[in-house]
């Protein structure tokens, strides 16, 4: 356990750690483009080069290991001028692309220029043109004029996803990252190549010039498309005053949890988790004789507690089946268990979670949901959903499940709801079954009504709400409360 | 051409380079004697004791860098002769691979067998096709003699020497591009540390050698360490070829001791200046040593005084220039070979380099401006001593050498009223 | 499928791979194999390269176009080579490209339609005493006047 001391502060790093990373410990940044905590030190970026006492050259911070007794100094005159002459030539030959890059704002050059340049441009020559629109894969675009050569992304996709898409081609000034023609990046891991990227060389599609980084807010959450729960951030813009469409969900980053995905997540869940946020459903409606009849809260909480009510009281809920997803809080879980289920001892419970998919041997899980475990937790079997279980004899069924009929093909479901005589779905998003059902209400995200999930690893991962409910959505607890209520008040 | 001496005796050799001549001249004696006579120890010891400075352009003492080699090691280890001669001015490698091959072969051998190494490559560059050759051809001369192979001259030590082509890249002379290239890849240098003798060709602990370099050995193990100092220096032994070319009446390979003064080597054994040309600057040592002006040339080639004299000995080549070449003219060629040989890993010298190249073509083609020595200079000292691997220096440092010593003919050629 | 190497090729590199510690080393000399044969190195020389040596064909494409010996394009059958540093430079060598610009009708970097000569530039060739020199192919020339390179044109013809 070496101890050295940096900038007058000392501490105590583990054998075979690096100046950078100690820096990083004590709280100290030094400024970087080409290395990442995921990978092994580069070194040509040269921005990391710090003093260290005894040794004539400045050092590299991110490839030198503390050696006990180090003396570092990352804020000298000599360390400065090389912070300023590196950006300096990386300056010389980057377009001030800044009014149209994404990556304005989060910027890593943009960032050191700031903190470290500040020097007037003095590039007097002709720059190098080159490529500004080079397609990568499917939402990627590389602009090659802005590309600083940091190597991130042909290193990801050799050492992380060991696909090995891009590559390093000719030589000196004309050295170009690319790939060969036909063969794209196509791992479903891509979108964190533009993360990666230090600068605005790689972009997304999906988020290319739709807003600007400042606009956004940064909310922490955690990805429900799959059992493991990455930590994800939300990029949330609240909107403008005097244009509200233009609030939303702009983006989905990962957020670095050692324990979970550490600095990365799949294309699913980042595109996946965005796209959800589009397909909501509008508002609370009763399809009256093929009508969708716009209903509110209390008057459905009436409709739909008599019928339940009266099951309850008559037949303690037999004939009641609930449908809940995995994607259910802990604490809506607890509601159910607690709160509802007392009321209808009877009432038949089931999953409708989607089905299994492949788990790809690195984030992604072959559960869909990110809850199985919390509610299994609570005492729920999870038995899945069955159409015979609908058809035999089911008087009310209440869905709360976006995934609902995902497992069975559309006719049986058609025919096996037929025979139920009142029929509630509860979802955040549409099903495609909107119309079989008597009453469908809009639930919310996660990330708008927060709460507990048990992921994979048995880790309770708290969220907070990250945004207001979209619409009129009605988040399942709310709305189970509600509805417990509503039963004994009638009872 | 040149004056016989140590290697140049192969220049008039009856029978040329084949492993029969190189014989009948005492050739592989010297390796006989270290591997029946001599422990791997003592063969290391005596080199050091020669003092003999590495001959590519580091000038890093042989037996140091061949004692960084761990004694044990579960790994194999490699020996990799630097035969990539990219150094501009610098041809001296391709006398010895041409006419003496067998000189090298033995060296190799002789250093592989103190390192404990038993399979070594030959790393030549491209353009010397026809050389790797003929070097092809005395290796295989050397296995049909079992002086390479399994059991060389029946002692039981194994050498396998292989022949390897590099396809048209300077930085690959530099050690570890070299290793990169060899193993099949873009020639980027490496990290270092760690150091190619704990973590050199496929991870493995690795010597790299200029081709001269190991071609002392065989002298160095037949006449011992003090003879091979005598010759030269004490710290600095040995001969060395000098390789002059450029405006002189005897271009060619000279071998002459460290030390001899560069005044000798132009004016009494390159016959000096071509009729009618007058001496304006020597670069002393391959084009990354910076330039010494006329007045400057009374010192011994060595590698210390060179140092001293702001310059380097580097690979030994010198470059005589002439008052009817203009300096703008050589920085021109530098500022493009640089760019040009630039691996592109690194930020200063790969937009360094270039950004250099755009100022000097812009005051070559009459586009100077008041500034652009200065600028120039500003540039290189952003380059030096802040690059992955030497190659930032050594496109700084000539750069920083012309623009200082030349600076008022640089002025009066860029700037026009 | 027709193979994109002759038998004869293929057993040359399956040979050369073999002397390897490692088949991925061998590929700068594979590739000169290969560039002799098929006089350049397209995709299917790539793809079947990194086929044979255990690599991809986006490595081999990275090779390809880090060194300066390795064309992608087809070269005339004799391909000029005039190096261009601070020797040759000096005693001429300039002289000696427009020279040959002009008798060939080339620009640096062209091919001639007949497709006999490419006329390129280059660095240090190594051959320094020899300067201006230039390169055809592998074969070196030096000491070059406007005289001995019509001569050496018409040893070429």
């Amino acid at each position: 356990m070496p101890t050295l001391t940096i900038d007058g502060r000392t501490l105590s790093v583990a054998d075979g750690t690096t100046v950078l990373r100690a820096a990083l410990e004590a709280g100290i940044s030094i400024p970087h483009l080409c290395w990442h905590p995921a990978f092994v030190p580069e070194g040509s970026c040269r921005l990391c080069l710090v003093e260290v006492e005894g040794l004539p050259k400045l050092e590299l911070a991110c490839s030198t290991i503390v050696r006990e007794g180090m003396i570092v100094k990352t804020a000298t005159p000599a360390v400065r001028e090389s912070r300023r002459r590196v950006l300096e030539f990386l300056l010389a030959e980057h377009p001030v692309d800044c009014p149209i890059c994404d990556k304005a704002g989060e910027c890593k050059l943009q960032d050191y220029y700031a903190d470290y340049g500040l020097t007037e441009g003095v590039f007097a020559e002709a720059k190098e043109r080159r490529a500004k629109k080079v397609v990568l894969g499917e939402r990627l675009i590389l602009d090659r004029e802005r590309c600083v050569l940091c190597t991130r992304c042909v290193r990801f996709l050799k050492d992380v996803t060991g696909t090995r898409e891009l590559g390093v081609f000719e030589r000196g000034v004309h050295s170009e990252v690319g790939i060969l023609e036909g063969k794209p990046v196509a791992t479903a891991y891509a979108g964190n190549l533009v993360d990666l990227c230090p600068v605005g060389a790689i972009t997304d599609t999906a988020f290319r010039h739709k807003t600007r980084t400042w606009f956004l807010s940064a909310r922490p959450s955690v990805c429900p498309l799959c059992a493991r729960g990455c930590s994800i951030w939300i990029d949330y813009h609240p909107g403008f005053p005097r244009r509200p469409a233009s609030a939303g969900v702009y983006r989905i980053r990962p957020r670095t949890d050692e324990a979970v995905n550490g600095p990365w997540i799949c294309d699913r869940g980042r595109y996946g988790y965005l796209d959800l946020h589009r397909r909501r459903l509008p508002a609370i409606f009763w399809n009256r004789g093929g009508q969708r009849v716009e209903m509110s809260r209390e008057k459905i909480l009436t409709l739909l507690g008599e019928k339940v009510g009266s099951l309850a009281t008559r037949h303690q809920g037999k004939g009641l089946g609930l449908v809940l997803n995995s994607n259910l809080t802990v604490e809506e879980f607890g509601v159910v268990r607690q709160t509802l289920l007392p009321r209808i001892p009877q009432a038949r419970v089931w999953f409708a979670d989607p089905p299994h998919g492949e788990d790809d041997g690195f984030l992604l899980r072959s559960e869909r949901t990110v809850n199985r475990r919390g509610a299994s937790g609570l005492g729920f079997d999870l038995a899945p959903l069955s159409l015979e279980d609908v058809a035999r004899g089911l008087t009310i069924l209440v869905v709360l499940s976006p995934f609902f009929g995902q497992a069975a093909p559309a006719a049986g479901v058609e025919k096996a709801l037929a025979s139920v005589e009142t029929k509630a779905l509860v979802s955040p998003v549409e099903t495609g079954f909107e119309g079989l059902f008597d009453f469908v209400i809009p639930s919310a995200l996660p990330s708008e009504k927060g709460g507990t999930f048990v992921d994979f690893q048995s880790r309770s991962r708290t969220l907070s709400p990250v945004f207001p409910p979209w619409g009129d959505a009605w988040a399942e607890g709310d709305f189970l409360s509600a509805l417990a209520a509503e039963i004994s008040r009638t009872s | 051409m040149a004056e016989a001496k140590t290697f140049s005796r192969a220049l008039g050799r009856e029978g040329g380079w084949s492993i029969e001549a190189y014989l009948q001249a005492g050739g592989y004696r010297a390796a006989r004697k270290a591997l029946g006579e001599m422990t791997p120890a003592a063969v290391l010891d005596e080199v050091k004791k020669a003092s003999l400075r590495g001959r590519g352009g580091a000038g890093f003492p042989a037996g140091l860098k061949w004692g960084f080699v761990p004694a044990k090691t579960d790994k194999p280890k490699y020996l990799c002769v630097n035969a990539d001669e990219g150094e501009p001015g610098t041809f001296k490698d391709r006398y010895i691979l041409g006419h003496d091959p067998h000189l090298l072969i033995e060296g190799a051998l002789i250093a592989s067998f103190a390192v404990g190494i038993h399979r070594a490559f030959v790393y030549i560059r491209g353009e010397y096709e026809n050389i790797a050759r003929r070097l092809e051809a005395a290796v295989a001369e050397a296995v049909e003699r079992k002086f390479l192979g399994p059991d060389v001259f029946g002692s039981g030590f194994a050498l396998d020497l292989q022949v390897h082509r590099g396809a048209g890249s300077y930085i690959c002379g530099e050690e570890t591009a070299l290793l990169e290239s060899l193993e099949g890849k873009r020639g980027h240098p490496r990290l270092k540390p760690p150091f190619p003798a704990s973590v050199g060709l496929f991870g493995a602990p690795t010597v790299i050698n200029n081709v001269e370099t190991l071609a002392n050995i065989p002298g160095i193990i037949l006449h011992g360490a003090a003879w091979f100092t005598d010759q030269g220096l004490p710290t600095d032994g040995g001969t060395r070829l000098f390789g002059v070319s450029g405006a002189v009446a005897r271009p060619g390979v000279y071998e002459l001791p460290v030390g001899t003064p560069l005044r000798d080597i132009i004016f009494t054994h390159a016959g000096g200046m071509l009729p009618g040309r007058q001496l304006k600057a020597v670069i002393p040592g391959g084009l990354s040593a910076p330039v010494l002006r006329a007045d400057e040339i009374d010192l011994p080639m060595c590698c210390d005084a060179l140092v001293r004299a702001g310059s380097m000995l580097g690979s030994g080549a010198v470059i005589v220039i002439d008052d009817r070449t203009p300096i703008l003219d050589v920085l021109l060629r530098v500022a493009r070979f640089y760019a040009h040989e630039s691996c592109g890993q690194c930020t200063p010298c790969r937009l360094g380099t270039n950004w250099i190249r755009k100022v000097v073509e812009r005051m070559a083609s009459g586009g100077g401006r008041p500034g652009d020595i200065d600028e120039l200079a500003r540039l290189a000292s952003g380059i030096k001593g802040r690059t992955l691997c030497p190659m930032g220096d050594a496109a700084a440092l000539p750069v920083l050498g012309l623009v200082q010593k030349f600076r008022s003919e640089l002025e009066g050629a860029t700037c026009r009223p | 499928m027709k193979d994109v190497f002759s038998a004869d090729l293929r057993r040359r590199l399956e040979a050369l791979a073999a002397k390897y510690p490692a088949k991925s080393a061998a590929l700068l000399p594979a590739l000169h194999l290969v560039q002799a044969e098929a006089g350049f190195i397209g995709p299917a020389e790539e793809e079947a390269v990194a086929g044979l040596l255990g690599v991809t064909p986006l490595e081999v494409r990275e090779v390809v176009t880090f060194y300066t010996m390795f064309r992608r394009t087809p070269a005339g059958r004799y391909h000029l080579q005039v190096c261009r540093n601070v020797t040759c430079s000096l005693l001429g060598a300039d002289q000696i490209l427009d020279y040959l610009r002009k008798k060939l009708g080339l620009a640096v970097g062209e091919t001639s339609a007949d497709g006999r000569f490419t006329l390129t530039t280059v660095e240090c060739l190594g051959e320094c005493e020899q300067a201006p020199c230039l390169m055809v192919n592998f074969d070196h020339y030096g000491n070059l006047t406007e005289n001995r390179v019509d001569e050496i044109l018409r040893e070429l013809a």
